[in-house]
């Protein structure tokens, strides 16, 4: 190893995402896989504005799931690329199934994990629920308490990778340090991380020809030999950790070691905690040390491999450990427990008593005041503390019982299906007459001029009788149930950023095998999936899936045309050009680089009954066709509608101008009203025939800063491409619609 | 840069400011280039922490910004809850938010509003300290800049900032706007009106919010449902989310076409009664306009309209 000494270090300014962020660009990987997700989705934004301004020649590959995107980082790593990827929470348990097999192939790569609490009800703030998951997985882990450290971390976490075969993830707390700016340094000079990192060691690949190998066979009884590649690894790492940590410490002259010890040595009492916590209980170990109350407190900065031997020493002669964990195994001792009280016992200690302590879940901070000082004396005081702090439910720091005179009042009375019921035996839209309607939803917190409601509030028009809703993750969700209320009137559901079908499949057969059986009162219910165009990249199979069963729902899609509930990235229904947060508008690349994906186009392959889109500019339509729609299932069958939703917040537009820009995306047949119904296409506005046909630039060009500069002359070649892309469609769809057949 | 001096310093080397604004309002920019300021050019350290949900526009968000002398450790993550300065973008926040909660004695108040200082202390129950109110929005009306400029000019200004330390870093973050936003800082110092207001006893300090509702684990609903019938929306009021004047509504001029009612984004915000539109529910309205936007021309004019455009000042609706 090449050692540079002081190598010149300049402040930086930025959050936890920056400072990994910039490791990354630091690093220079080959490629990265990225699918957003909160708290960790900047990092891949920053990312992505480097390659469009030419600073970085990262391959940048936008997913269209958590899955794909680390799918995308496995193949980039076989073919002997040096790799990287972020997430959070579900992002890391939906790549679950790759996690294993990335580190059984013998793959480095670094994974910055933000962590975020993985439950429901859905919370996307902190929790070490996702990073505990990741225990078993064959991964090194290193720990990054807080900004300085996650930009020192990944450099120090793709060195150690290479050098022993295993993927690498760097673990940072969600929120409390991704979105924590703080003053720390980096290195001035890329070339210095460069030299720091060297060069890839060269390891098998699937594009040496000399060498033609097969990745991944199929394994039997010899699988166990592979544990023992995996476990002689980590045992390497082990060895080899301390080396590096010492060499990073002699360019930078920030030392890290297995496990930090601070405080006083002799103490009896401490805390081991995780991460940010951990940073600030240290004000709290020195306060306690002026009023001569010595306590320790213990954080690893490798989780995997498990430094024992380390924490061990580092646990030393303490009477008392409270272990403070951002997670709990519900029925059994907790994750950083067992494992300490292992390496303890085996090491011949049995003298420390284990406290443990389950913290700082959700949105709850750790204070150094109102709880690192309590959870110190806790191990102080321990076994002579409050009775209240040794039951099951004392366990749970910061947790509270509700009040139990609390017995609000009913503000709303059970909506029946004769005061829901409003279009049967009505041919004609009278929409006066429909204002008498009750709503099944009440007040959210959308933003001014936000599409969702609009568009549910129409098509809500034309649908009579009992409703359960069903929400995939997204804006729609989170606007409306911010426990502990509702906006909702009538039953709801959210099942996570893909679920909503499929979880629709379950409930519906259940209501119609219930129904049959007399088990519930034979009402009739029309089930109701709502979901964004994001939904409907991650959980386009499971979309398919009901669409190919048949099943009796109605699912309804508002495109904003991006994941605008994490921050406005690309969705793949994006238009070309457009401007994301992740598909920037750079010197060298111009926003999203494909073009609009047509989901109701794929959805025709399924040959369901009834597929249509719709538009908040044509009302009679649309809800004529939430009344088909309602029909379809009636008959067993199964709905899907588009509905553009204009997204004020990330487009940059007037949010008065909603109506307009949907009436604009109509005319100009980038959304074109039409309905499929058993396969035979219907155009149900075509603005050639009434002379209302306008250029895409002319819908483009009112639709805000995403989109407006298509409209300019500088971008006339995307304007074009996207003009001949939407007449192709256009032309396609005029055609099936004059022939049944097609 | 070795004569600045933090303004307050808490037991641990802290100034703690707390910027509460809504979704949009750029409170995060402003705090964002305060830290710059405050590490770039007057070798502070510190910490800036955003609440950060899901950040939606009209939703109340607060901003946290530390600020210490370099060497100090910086080790807490997450907003202050005990301010030593609070910036308030939008009034009416403060009953909404109970902003006294945590504020130290001796606070110091920026706050954008027409009301004079006296009336903003009662408002926000002030026990002791300075109260600076401006119009932040006519300033940035009038300056062609954004509300948060003359907010972050107030607070750099009561931090104590060198005015051409701030104007630096103005000028290198927009310098295709550096005379609006110069402009704005200027008239925002100029303009505000400033109270001092003694530990006279009239309010007392408030503790820190909790997090705490009346919900807990003895009577959540498994699972953490909610109870739709008991548990619903229905009574709350999203007028806080309005950033501009909702419509004006003028019965007259209404033919009852019903284009409002198909285009709201807040479906409730039209009362329809019997088949016509009878008005505006408030409490609903955040104010976008989209049904301005389609609101008929008729012999009587339109039945809705934008009362912004009628003159009505920033501040005062």
């Amino acid at each position: 190893m090449q050692l540079l000494n002081n190598a010149k270090q300049k402040m930086f300014l930025g959050n936890g995402n920056d400072a990994a962020a910039q490791a990354i660009l630091d690093i220079k990987f080959d490629g990265e896989g990225y699918y957003p997700i909160t708290p960790s989705s900047e990092v891949g934004e920053i990312v992505s504005k480097a390659v469009a301004d030419g600073k970085s020649d990262i391959s940048f590959v936008v997913g269209t799931s958590e899955l794909a995107a680390i799918g995308i980082c496995t193949g980039m790593a076989l073919a002997g690329g040096r790799v990287v990827d972020v997430t959070s929470a579900q992002g890391l348990l939906l790549k679950a199934e790759e996690m294993p097999s990335i580190s059984g192939l013998g793959l480095p790569m670094v994974l910055n994990l933000s962590t975020r609490e993985v439950n429901a009800p859905l919370n996307i703030k902190n929790g070490h629920s996702d990073l505990a998951a990741a225990l078993g997985w064959g991964w090194l882990i290193f720990m990054a308490p807080n900004v300085q450290s996650v930009y020192d971390m990944n450099i120090i976490a793709i060195k150690v990778a290479e050098a022993v075969g295993l993927p690498a993830i760097v673990a940072y707390d969600g929120f409390h340090t991704s979105h924590a700016n703080r003053r720390i340094e980096i290195f001035e000079n890329a070339a210095d991380v460069a030299a720091f990192v060297g060069d890839k060691p060269a390891r098998q690949n699937i594009l040496d020809l000399e060498h033609p190998t097969t990745f991944g066979p199929y394994m039997n009884d010899d699988l166990i030999n592979t544990k023992v590649l995996l476990e002689r690894k980590m045992a390497k790492a082990y060895e080899i950790i301390p080396q590096i940590f010492a060499a990073y410490a002699e360019l930078t002259g920030r030392q890290y070691d297995f496990v930090e010890v601070y405080g006083d040595a002799n103490a009896e009492s401490g805390m081991l905690a995780l991460n940010s916590a951990a940073e600030a209980a240290k004000t709290v170990v020195d306060e306690l040390q002026e009023e001569d109350k010595g306590v320790k407190l213990i954080t690893p900065y490798v989780l995997r491999p498990f430094p024992a031997k380390a924490m061990v020493e580092a646990v030393g002669g303490l009477k008392r450990l409270v272990v403070a964990e951002r997670v709990s195994q519900y029925g059994a001792a907790n994750y950083m427990e067992n494992e300490v009280g292992a390496a303890l016992q085996k090491a011949g200690n049995s003298t420390t008593e284990l406290i443990s302590r389950v913290y700082g879940i959700g949105g709850l901070n750790f204070r150094p005041d109102e709880d690192a000082r309590p959870m110190f004396e806790l191990a102080m005081n321990w076994p002579n503390v409050d009775d209240s702090h040794k039951t099951l439910e004392g366990r749970y720091w910061g947790a509270w019982p509700g009040d139990a005179n609390y017995h609000p009042p009913a503000t709303l009375k059970r909506m029946t299906t004769e005061e829901t019921t409003w279009n049967a035996g009505r041919d004609k839209i009278d929409l006066k007459e429909l204002s008498n309607m009750p709503s099944r939803f009440e007040k959210h917190s959308a933003c001014p001029g936000c599409g969702i409601f609009t568009n549910l509030n129409q098509f809500m028009r034309g649908i009579d009788g009992n409703v359960v809703f069903l929400f995939n993750t997204g804006c729609g969700m989170v606007v409306t149930t911010g426990f502990p209320q509702t906006t909702f009137k009538v039953s709801y559901v959210h099942n996570l950023f893909h679920n909503a079908s499929s979880t629709a499949t379950g409930i519906v057969e259940m209501y119609h095998r219930f129904r049959a059986k007399g088990e519930i009162p034979d009402e009739e219910i029309t089930f109701i999936c709502v979901s964004g165009d994001g939904g409907d990249d991650i959980g386009m199979d499971q979309l398919i899936g009901s669409a190919l069963r048949n099943d009796p729902i109605i699912f309804l899609e508002y495109d904003n045309k991006g994941y605008m509930n994490t921050g406005g990235q690309l969705c793949y229904t994006g238009i070309l050009g457009q401007r994301n947060s992740n598909a920037p508008i750079g010197k060298v690349v111009a926003g999203k680089q494909t073009q609009h994906k047509d989901i109701v186009e794929i959805l025709r392959g399924t040959n369901a009954p009834y597929l249509f889109t719709g538009a908040e500019s044509n009302p009679r339509d649309l809800i004529m066709k939430a009344r088909k729609a309602q029909a379809t299932v009636r008959n067993g069958g199964f709905a899907f509608g588009k509905l553009f939703s204009p997204c004020p917040l990330n487009w940059g537009s007037d949010p008065a101008m909603g109506n307009e820009i949907i009436d604009r995306l109509v005319k100009s047949c980038v959304h074109p009203l039409y309905e499929i119904e058993n396969g035979v296409t219907t155009l149900n506005y075509n603005p050639e025939k009434v002379n209302a046909k306008i250029p895409v630039t002319e819908a483009l060009k009112v639709m805000g800063s995403a989109f407006a500069h298509l409209a300019n002359e500088k971008y006339a070649k995307e304007a074009e491409e996207i003009q001949r892309e939407v007449d192709t469609r256009w032309e396609r769809l005029k055609a099936r619609a004059e022939n049944p057949v097609l | 840069m070795s004569t600045y001096q933090l303004p307050y310093q808490d037991r641990r080397g802290f100034t703690n400011c707390l910027l509460s604004a809504i979704g949009g309002d750029g409170a995060n920019m402003a705090a964002k280039l305060l830290f710059k300021i405050a590490a770039e050019e007057l070798n502070l350290d510190g910490a800036y922490d955003a609440k950060y949900g899901s950040e939606k526009k009209g939703t109340p968000t607060d901003v946290s910004l530390r600020l210490c002398n370099f060497g100090t450790p910086v080790r807490e993550s997450g907003p202050t809850n005990r301010p030593h300065i609070l910036c308030v973008f939008r009034e009416n926040l403060i009953r909404t938010l109970g902003l006294n909660r945590g504020l130290q004695e001796h606070a110091t108040v920026i706050v954008n509003t027409c009301k004079s200082p006296e009336e903003i202390r009662d408002a926000l129950h002030l026990h002791s300290g300075t109260v600076h109110v401006l119009d932040a929005g006519k300033i940035a009306l009038e300056t062609h800049s954004r509300l948060n400029m003359p907010m972050m000019a107030m607070l750099a200004h009561v931090l104590g900032f060198p005015e051409a330390a701030v104007i630096k870093k103005i000028t290198e973050t927009w310098p295709r706007a550096v005379e609006p936003n110069v402009a704005a800082y200027k008239a925002a110092v100029d303009q505000s009106v400033s109270k001092s207001f003694a530990a006279d006893g009239k309010y007392q300090l408030a503790e820190p919010a909790e997090v705490r509702s009346a919900i807990g684990y003895d009577n959540m609903l498994d699972g953490g449902a909610v109870d739709t019938l008991t548990q619903s929306t229905v009574g709350r009021n999203n007028a806080y989310a309005r950033s501009n004047p909702a419509p004006a509504f003028n019965r007259e001029a209404c033919i009852d076409c019903a284009k409002c009612m198909t285009v709201c984004a807040d479906p409730g915000a039209i009362v329809w009664e019997n088949g016509k539109m009878v008005g505006i529910d408030l409490a609903y309205c955040k104010a976008c306009l989209r049904c301005v936007a389609v609101c008929p021309e008729t012999k009587k004019g339109k039945a809705l309209t934008d009362p912004a455009k009628e003159g009505v000042v920033t501040c005062s609706f």
